[in-house]
């Protein structure tokens, strides 16, 4: 059905062709969160006499993830999908590195190796914007240039003047 | 019934204060303008203008957000109509007649007709819930934790029913939802719970933060794969902006019936507003003497959807303000504002602050009245928006979110877990997993826990409580019929008929 990854059973040497491949890896990393989380709640009390403990109802939860996940998996092995979709990569990245640039910059952070002061709204929102341009190929440089600013004043005016919110605007104050 | 006059006074004083007045008014206007934007849904809108409703009263910020939730599925409806791109799964019904009517130069009247249509069935259901929201908060005295767990297990079973595709899929992503709740302190003991020792996520993952990621970032990146051509607009000429009596007459009673279906469909828990639309649809089809017109600009196809999610809307308030149960995503959303700004809802707001509760019914309706006096004279302006080339709006709308993520906890943590909840979005959506199921369970997980807890406590460790109870029984029998009605194939097959109409 799709060009999709094969897996091979053991043994005989037969071939199952994946033929939902949208469902069945779905379904694996469905799994894999289930047993993350049946890993990380493990340490925690469970059932105490008649009282749940902290543990009960994650690992409760987790384990059903872990039967659905695998009931989704396996319909995924069984009947025919559509082949997975490509990712793309360009808007994802810089819509996230956008996101990230103005979660560091707005009141700076220190990594150990890396760290830069807090920057302020002005400079983060400007630089956001800038940023996420670049996710699209239909950018323009002085219409962008010109949108940030805007947006940045706009942003400024609503969030700070208008809602009052208590922003430090710029590096220096 | 004099009592019932009374409280809707009580309540039309509050609404009335010309501070409320201007923060409906505010609200629908806003949420106008962002719901309109293509691709940009209800739930975005709503989520991404939670936070400047903050800075306000409880009663004011309420008002507001009531008004930006008219205002979005009204600006939905009017992307539909114009450039056939719902922003949300309720007007993709509109879509079908409603662009169709525009093709033929009459934008206006469709527009008209979904805003005089949405102001009748808002003010029958604003009656009806002020009728029933009392009765209802009697019988949530009745509720233990075992039936508010089977009422909330009915909810989430609402919400695999409605997604579309595998009820299964539907069914990981509830699991999903309740799990990723679960992270941060312990309800009872305080113990950190799969925190993996990081501080910020101590108190939680926040659901704004989750609610834009897999809402707002998610959309934008996957919009930005889409070539221009699919997101392009209709660039013709809106002429009239008024229906024709004719147009009047005929949308009547498609109007009327949209209304009542979409009333008693929205007080169910599970996100009534899409299937009144749906149901609405198909019924004026069904009943109508030319079906065939239907598809090819139809005004009942305009009237009949838009008065029901419009009801449907409105009555799904019933169930968030007399049982605090949010029945849908917006209304989960409605909860989180509630918490923030003190408010516990269910039973007791309506007894304890009388005038928030009445006050917020009464702006139900106001927000209607603005929603045809704003939109009436400004669809041009909705159209100008339209033409803002996407290459420059989804950068404004990242900024937007992220200043508005901020807002919340001056949290920069927040906006990298938004950032991470973005592309879990992208990821479910290249696998086919509905993003709205997720969130309902990510919501209602704390209080399902909290009431399961609770109730095998009280039972003392015996499970079989949710079934011996008869109220809890019936809810969960309810729960089971659906299920099965949605895991039939055949029931599936039809929905999707209607779809492919």
């Amino acid at each position: 059905m799709s060009e999709g990854a094969k897996t091979s059973a053991n043994g005989g040497g037969f071939r199952f062709k994946v033929r939902g491949p949208r469902d069945f890896y779905g379904g694996l990393a469905l799994i894999a969160l289930a047993i993350i989380a049946i890993w990380a709640s493990g340490d925690l009390p469970g059932t105490h006499g008649f009282a749940f403990g902290p543990g009960t109802a994650p690992r409760l939860f987790a384990g059903l993830l872990a039967i659905v996940g695998a009931l989704v998996a396996l319909g995924g092995l069984l009947f025919d999908g559509p082949p997975l979709d490509s990712y793309a990569i360009r808007g994802p990245a810089w819509v996230i590195l956008a996101i990230l640039a103005f979660a560091g910059m707005i009141r700076g952070f220190n990594l150990g190796f890396v760290s830069i002061p807090p920057l302020g709204l002005v400079p983060s929102t400007f630089a956001a914007f800038m940023i996420s341009i670049f996710g699209s190929s239909e950018m323009r440089w002085i219409e962008s240039l010109i949108a940030a600013a805007v947006m940045t004043a706009f942003c400024v005016g609503l969030f700070v003047y208008l809602l009052q919110l208590p922003f430090q605007l710029w590096p220096w104050y | 019934m004099s009592e019932l006059l009374a409280n809707l006074a009580l309540g039309f004083s509050v609404a009335a204060h010309p501070y409320n007045i201007g923060f409906c008014l505010l609200g629908a206007l806003v949420g106008t303008l962002v719901g309109v934007l293509p691709g940009i849904g209800t739930v975005a809108t709503v989520a991404m203008l939670l936070p400047i409703t903050f800075g306000l009263p409880p009663v004011g910020a309420l008002i507001m957000l009531a008004g930006i939730y008219y205002g979005a599925q009204y600006g939905g409806s009017t992307t539909s109509v114009l450039v056939n791109i719902p922003g949300e799964a309720t007007s993709v019904v509109t879509c079908l007649d409603g662009h169709q009517m525009a093709r033929q130069g009459r934008a206006g009247a469709a527009l008209s007709i979904a805003a005089i249509g949405s102001f009748f069935a808002g003010c029958v259901s604003t009656v009806l819930v002020a009728a029933l929201g009392v009765p209802l908060t009697s019988i949530a005295l009745l509720f233990g934790p075992a039936e508010y767990f089977s009422l909330m297990v009915l909810g989430l079973i609402f919400a695999v029913v409605l997604a579309k595709g595998s009820v299964l899929k539907a069914i990981a992503m509830i699991l999903t939802g309740l799990l990723l709740s679960m992270v941060g302190s312990d309800l009872e003991t305080g113990a950190g719970r799969m925190t993996f020792d990081i501080a910020e996520l101590s108190d939680g993952i926040g659901f704004t933060n989750v609610a834009m990621g897999v809402f707002g970032f998610a959309e934008i990146i996957r919009n930005l794969e889409m070539s221009q051509e699919s997101r392009d607009i209709v660039k013709a000429k809106i002429k009239g902006l008024m229906p024709t009596r004719q147009d009047l007459i005929d949308s009547s009673g498609a109007i009327a019936r949209g209304t009542i279906l979409g009333s008693l469909l929205g007080i169910l828990p599970g996100g009534g507003a899409v299937v009144a639309s749906f149901a609405a649809y198909t019924f004026e089809k069904r009943i109508s003497r030319t079906p065939e017109r239907f598809g090819r600009g139809a005004i009942e196809g305009v009237a009949a959807p838009e008065s029901a999610n419009n009801a449907a809307a409105q009555t799904s308030f019933i169930p968030l303000l007399t049982l605090g149960i949010p029945p849908n995503a917006v209304m989960a959303l409605m909860v989180g504002a509630m918490t923030i700004h003190g408010i516990v809802p269910g039973p007791q707001v309506m007894t304890k602050q009388p005038e928030l509760f009445w006050g917020m019914i009464a702006s139900m309706w106001l927000g209607n009245l603005m929603l045809v006096i704003i939109n009436l004279p400004l669809v041009g302006v909705w159209v100008s928006l339209l033409r803002v080339p996407y290459r420059l709006l989804y950068p404004s709308i990242i900024v937007f979110c992220c200043i508005g993520i901020y807002s919340i906890n001056n949290s920069p943590t927040d906006v990298v877990i938004a950032a991470i909840f973005g592309l879990v979005g992208y990821w479910l959506t290249k696998h086919e997993f509905e993003p709205a199921p997720l969130v309902l369970a990510f919501v209602l997980g704390p209080l399902m826990e909290e009431n399961l807890r609770r109730a095998m406590l009280i039972a003392r460790g015996d499970a079989t409580v949710f079934a011996t109870r008869p109220i809890s029984a019936g809810l969960l029998a309810v729960a089971l019929f659906l299920l099965v009605l949605a895991a039939l194939p055949m029931i599936r097959k039809r929905r999707d008929e209607v779809f492919v109409e």
